[in-house]
């Protein structure tokens, strides 16, 4: 049997799900329970399939599809045998004059038979076939109702179940009435059902366009739409600002890096050249570290300028963050600018921070190392160095406050007792 | 539940028609138990004053089983036709025009529901036909015996449901075997307290698998034939043959049913035949004897002056078996108070000699018979006298 409609869908996956509103249900159970005798009527409704495709790992994507039946409406039969005669042969015209223009809502049938078996019986699978050709729905259910009584009429139970007849297994399907349970620990659903009373339809006519605009969408929910609309815009806009200031951050990183590099190449030619000063004029070679460290940090200090481009022969103290233990260990040597000794201070030129006061604040390196107070400039270099360079910046400016403004075009080079002559191993800061 | 309590609970305008069914409705071939009705509720609300029910289930004897059926009226039309639930076959659909008690349905005739029920197991019959084709070896069984016209008309078939553990599929023949038992003499089919109902003899074979493999016949006898053949340990069917067939065995058994039914009637002429030729014999002598049956026969005998009673107690298979001689003392008494009496059996006797060849050879033996029998405290000059 094809079914109606241009698609063609497989009957053996397609599960069914079916729902009937409050109201209906309440109306069918009403007049069967009134009833005598045994009551028959149809169902009105809609069907719909829903696919649902999943797809996973494992397989490329599996299908399922999902008949949803809702039965909006009832049209009960006034009496027995109204529409079929004792044969089970259904007559058209009977059929037609119960359902008027209702017909194509059909979507199924009902019986309710007190005290009897959940099984059809002969006559009305007989019915049942012969609706399904007329009425032109493959699918057509059939609900089955039941009062069953104890014997003492004390306990009188309603039984339904929901049948579809032409299909050869999975016959019954459950029958599900939004609403209908316990509401307390769910919240009240609304169904899709349309409400199909003229009443309705014709209040919310009126006064429909205080809520609704012309094109009948809710005046709110336009509102909304709106707000929704330029958040969207300013997100936009936001993530283009953002996509900016990365782009300028990167390239002051770029920049910073390279100077790092330069500077620790300087220290290291400077160093070289003290060194090789100092044989010259001493043929006993000095091998603590900090006296070697000592004349070549006054050159180097001389030489290098903040803002010189000229690739340095040794890394620069910048370069190389100094482990916290390092520095303690040198505390006592007075060659230590860090030193609280005023001897040591006295000697050497003090380092300058970055971004101190009274320091220029050179081009190449932008904002984040611009003229401000020393707390602003070290969380800025903060900020730009999330590795052991950072580390280097934050001793600087912890200790700028005990020493003494040196001259402008001193910068960074405040340690060099720290550093070992190689400097290229002590250099942890990455040259990013 | 008694047809008189279903009568009463019934709703009164249908009534008459449930009244043919409990008290006249035979379906089928195992006519000795009427329909059975229980489960008697209403479609009227619970308000509604009694009696009202009008809907039941209905108990049919097929083929050695029992279809449930139920059976749905609406007490407010009572002249509508009723509804089917067919149980447990929900496949079987018969075709409402096979059905003519239903598509004319008069609810004015009581006979409607039955005829209607009637209607629908041939229906049903036809269904568990068709549903033989899931056997070959079934199938053929069934077209050979269609084809005998003895049994196609009075065949019941159940093919039972298959197995979905083990795929076998079973099936149940019960067939009408076309025996005559019009020649039993009467008397011995009046002596049952059972309302005989019609004299039948059914053969059940029963197919426990499709490939013909366990094959368990089965006889039913109605009440009285079984009586009339000596009970059901007189009764032994042949085993069915291993690769054997119903149209080789139902004949068969229906010859042995028809040996024995000869017999017995045979037997009743013999016996006849029998209780005459003594009664010419011995005439005077005669003290009692069975004047329908003609199973026993009471002698008052003198010899030598000795008198003596002997019953003789013609069995039903007579002359195959021979007739019991009871030899009893109209003098003596036993221990318990009891006549003296002595059974004798090994006595010269052919059952090939007629009733007055017995008659004569029982003459001369009785001359012999007391003599040992009662001792020598006898007189031993006792002549054979007839009183």
């Amino acid at each position: 049997m094809t079914p109606r409609g241009a698609s063609v869908y497989r009957w053996d996956v397609s599960i069914m799900a079916a729902s009937i509103s409050g109201y209906t249900f309440s109306s069918v159970c009403y007049h069967s329970a009134n009833s005598n005798s045994d009551h028959e009527g149809f169902l009105l409704g809609e069907v719909r399939h829903e696919e649902t495709v999943s797809i996973s790992d494992t397989q490329i994507s599996s299908s399922e599809l999902l008949q949803v039946v809702e039965v909006h409406n009832h049209e009960p039969c006034a009496q027995l045998f109204s529409f079929y005669d004792y044969a089970g042969q259904v007559n058209e015209e009977s059929l037609n004059r119960i359902l008027k223009d209702r017909r194509k809502n059909v979507i199924g049938w009902y019986r309710f038979r007190r005290n009897t078996q959940q099984q059809m019986s002969f006559r009305e699978q007989i019915i049942h076939k012969q609706l399904t050709q007329l009425l032109g729905v493959p699918d057509l259910v059939f609900l089955l109702f039941s009062f069953i009584s104890t014997a003492n009429n004390s306990t009188h139970a309603l039984e339904y179940v929901l049948f579809r007849p032409n299909r050869r297994y999975n016959q019954r399907v459950t029958l599900s009435i939004p609403n209908l349970g316990n509401t307390s620990q769910q919240e009240y659903k609304v169904s899709s059902v349309p409400n199909t009373s003229l009443n309705y339809a014709k209040v919310i006519k009126e006064h429909g366009a205080e809520f609704f605009d012309k094109d009948g969408v809710m005046k709110d929910i336009r509102t909304i739409f709106q707000v929704y609309g330029a958040l969207q815009d300013k997100v936009q806009s936001v993530c283009g600002e953002v996509e900016q200031s990365e782009r300028v951050k990167e390239k002051v990183q770029e920049e910073v890096n390279k100077l790092k590099q330069q500077i620790v190449l300087r220290k290291r030619k400077t160093t070289d050249e003290e060194r090789r000063l100092q044989e010259a004029q001493n043929p006993e070679p000095r091998l603590t570290p900090e006296e070697n460290t000592e004349p070549p940090e006054t050159s180097l200090l001389s030489r290098v300028a903040f803002h010189t481009p000229s690739t340095p022969e040794r890394p620069g103290p910048s370069a190389n963050p100094p482990a916290y233990a390092d520095l303690l260990s040198l505390q006592n040597d007075s060659l230590l600018p860090f030193s609280s000794s005023p001897t040591s201070a006295a000697l050497l030129p003090r380092p300058q921070a970055v971004g101190s006061p009274g320091h220029p604040s050179p081009s190449p390196l932008g904002l984040g190392l611009s003229a401000g107070p020393n707390p602003a400039a070290g969380q800025e270099d903060d900020e730009e160095d999330d590795d052991d360079d950072s580390s280097e910046y934050e001793n600087l400016v912890s200790e700028v406050g005990q020493l003494p403004p040196v001259s402008a075009s001193v910068l960074l080079q405040g340690r060099p007792a720290a550093l070992s002559p190689d400097g290229d191993a002590s250099v942890r800061g990455s040259q990013t | 539940m008694s047809p008189e309590v279903a009568l009463n609970r019934i709703s009164p305008e249908l009534r008459p028609l449930l009244c043919s069914v409990v008290r006249n409705g035979r379906v089928g071939l195992d006519s000795t138990n009427c329909l059975r009705v229980t489960d008697l509720k209403t479609g009227c609300t619970s308000l509604t004053p009694g009696p009202c029910c009008d809907r039941f289930k209905l108990h049919i004897p097929y083929a050695g089983e029992t279809l449930k059926w139920d059976i749905i009226f609406n007490a407010r039309d009572p002249e509508l036709p009723p509804d089917f639930i067919f149980g447990e076959d929900a496949e079987f659909l018969p075709e409402p025009s096979e059905l003519p008690h239903l598509v004319q349905w008069d609810a004015g005739d009581p006979e409607c529901l039955l005829q209607l029920v009637k209607e629908l197991i041939q229906q049903y019959h036809q269904y568990q036909c068709q549903r033989l084709r899931e056997s070959s070896r079934l199938l053929f069984e069934y077209d050979s015996l269609l084809e005998d016209p003895n049994y196609s008309r009075s065949m019941e078939i159940y093919a039972g449901h298959k197995n979905s553990w083990t795929g076998e599929f079973s099936a149940r023949f019960l067939l009408k075997l076309p025996v005559d038992f019009s020649n039993i003499p009467v008397y011995l089919l009046k002596d049952t307290t059972l309302d005989p109902g019609e004299d039948v003899a059914l053969l059940s074979v029963s197919f426990e698998d499709a490939e013909a493999t366990q094959v368990f016949p089965k006889l039913y006898l109605s009440p009285s034939i079984e009586h009339a053949l000596g009970g059901s340990s007189a009764l032994h069917i042949p085993a069915f043959p291993s690769g054997g067939c119903l149209i080789d065995y139902v004949p068969q058994v229906c010859q042995l049913l028809t040996n024995k039914v000869q017999y017995v009637i045979q037997g009743y002429h013999k016996r006849r035949e029998y209780i005459a030729a003594f009664l010419s014999h011995f005439g005077m002598g005669v003290v009692e004897y069975d004047a329908e049956g003609f199973t026993k026969l009471t002698l008052l005998l003198m010899w030598k002056d000795f008198c003596f009673l002997v019953h003789v107690d013609l069995p039903l298979y007579f002359p195959r078996d021979q007739p019991t001689l009871t030899f009893q003392s109209v003098y003596h008494f036993t221990n318990s108070g009891q006549l003296y009496s002595q059974v004798q059996k090994s006595y010269p006797y052919s059952p090939r000699w007629d009733g007055n060849e017995m008659a004569k050879r029982q003459e001369t033996c009785k001359a012999v018979e007391p003599a040992t029998i009662f001792g020598p405290a006898l007189p031993r000059q006792i002549h054979f006298i007839s009183i």
